[in-house]
């Protein structure tokens, strides 16, 4: 047994000695891009069970630019680093803000985009004033594992902080008068006071960003032992705010009110 | 009315055709999983049984690790968790390329390990209600342990199991929603996917209720069935075996 193991250990050693140059110059041909899937207008999928949105088009641009061949996974938002970390996809673009707490586990390609923050109400909200003490008491909606809840986990704590699986039931609970609030991201709930939530609620104000709990802004992630691939996609970042390409897709995707 | 109505057909905007085949994707991993999970039950139940105390305290952690842990958190462990121990491993050899557990298979097993702990409890039940004379008549007439327990046990193991076995299959049925988590595009994924696009929640909330309850009227028939099969001859004990 003991011989066995021995055997085992020393061959595996070998294999890895051999192998170990390869894997450091790993070239990257193919790239798996994992995203949710359920975050109109970054990314959706439609009746076709095809994926649409801004980071669809973005993620193929960017291949485009780093002329590699990229294939798409649809993952639920709860499982989505640990999805990255299992070697499930090697990049995730899923309006994912690049975040303290992301980075222990983590790295961030370059900012791709930037949303204000709002917080919003019923029309029959008094006061636009959305500091801790006036919203004591009051019931407060966002998606759960987001920079979102984790801001209100910070300063709301004696609110009463209601955590979804996705932004839709927050804002399906704010229609029913289950909530006095809900604090997101200015896309999606704009898009959402233009369309369902037009009769019975509207915008209280912008949420001041606090840089140390959410993040520089919109970024893709990858696993920490990635540092090309890192720095691959950083570049062709670049290259689209460079030649306005990525202007073109906001353009095309993102609408405020 | 209508118009909503075409968001579940499957014209260009309906999404008929993606529900359809997330009901694919639900009825076969519950389908494949079936066999595996309540075999599996059976050996835990007779590990349960056994006199040797070794098998006896295994048999008792699994059912009491995989009936106390969520099914959600068996699923992570297993497609996640498993995953990042496999590919350390891999790695470690030294082995080309990588390894990956698919999503089927670990919705396959996660979903099986447990329905193999709540079905080992009523395989050791029905164990239970055959009594031991049984098992020494077969030995008396020669029979060997194994053809006893396959051509006296297991007959009429299966009519004792079956109404236990049968509410297993409708929890499993409806535990598969959990799938979704792992990238599967069952019903609930779909759903969820839906509600974004279209806001319409209801709708597509309550297009997977029917759904679901479909599976359940279908599977609750054929139960029936299996069970009068399965009775035939104890019409004495009329609906009290039941």
């Amino acid at each position: 047994m003991k011989g066995f193991v021995r055997f085992v250990a020393a061959a595996a050693l070998t294999l890895a000695g051999a192998t170990g140059a390869l894997a450091q110059a790993k070239e990257w041909k193919e790239i798996r891009i994992g995203t949710e899937g359920a975050y109109p207008p970054y990314n959706n999928l439609n009746a076709k069970k095809e994926l649409e949105g801004f980071e669809i088009d973005y993620g193929n641009l960017l291949c485009e630019k780093m002329k590699v061949k990229c294939t798409w996974v649809v993952q639920d938002w709860d499982g989505i680093i640990p999805a990255l970390q299992a070697n499930k996809y090697d990049v995730i673009l899923a309006g994912m803000n690049a975040t303290e707490e992301r980075k222990k586990r983590v790295d961030f390609t370059a900012v791709y985009s930037k949303t204000p923050i709002w917080a919003i109400g019923p029309k029959a909200t008094k006061s636009d004033d959305i500091s801790p003490a006036t919203l004591k008491g009051k019931s407060v909606g966002t998606q759960g594992s987001t920079i979102h809840a984790n801001y209100l986990e910070k300063f709301y704590k004696d609110s009463d902080i209601r955590l979804y699986p996705t932004q839709e039931e927050a804002n399906l609970d704010l229609l029913n008068g289950r909530l006095d609030y809900i604090v997101a991201d200015a896309l999606a709930l704009s898009d959402f006071l233009r369309g369902k939530g037009k009769d019975c609620c509207r915008k209280i104000a912008e949420v001041k960003r606090d840089d140390a709990i959410h993040g520089a802004g919109v970024a893709g992630a990858v696993r920490k032992s990635d540092t090309e691939l890192k720095d691959m996609i950083s570049k062709a970042i670049a290259e689209t705010m460079a030649d306005g390409s990525h202007k073109k897709l906001e353009d095309k995707w993102f609408k405020y009110d | 009315m209508l118009d909503k109505l075409a968001l579940l057909g499957f014209g260009p905007e309906g999404w008929g055709w993606a529900l359809l085949q997330g009901a694919g994707i639900t009825i076969s991993i519950a389908l494949a999983t079936l066999p595996f999970g309540l075999a599996l039950g059976l050996v835990v139940a007779l590990g349960k049984r056994s006199d040797k105390v070794l098998l006896r305290g295994l048999a008792t952690a699994y059912t009491t690790v995989f009936r106390g842990v969520p099914e959600l958190l068996t699923l992570y462990i297993i497609y996640f968790g498993i995953q990042i121990v496999l590919q350390e491993l891999w790695r470690a050899l030294g082995l080309p390329g990588s390894f990956s557990i698919p999503p089927f298979g670990a919705g396959m097993v996660a979903l099986g390990v447990v329905l193999a702990a709540f079905s080992s409890e009523v395989w050791v039940g029905a164990l239970n209600s055959i009594q031991k004379g049984q098992r020494e008549a077969a030995a008396a007439l020669g029979l060997s342990k194994g053809q006893a327990f396959r051509l006296v046990v297991l007959p009429q193991l299966i009519r004792v199991a079956l109404p236990g076995l049968g509410n297993n299959w409708m929890v499993l049925l409806k535990e598969t929603s959990l799938v979704s988590v792992i990238t599967l595009p069952d019903i609930m994924f779909i759903t969820t996917r839906a509600n974004v696009v279209t806001k319409e929640p209801f709708l597509f909330f309550g297009a997977a209720m029917l759904i679901y309850l479909f599976f359940s009227l279908i599977s609750a028939r054929t139960i029936d069935r299996l069970e009068r099969r399965a009775n035939r001859g104890f019409a004495a004990f009329g609906g009290a075996t039941r």
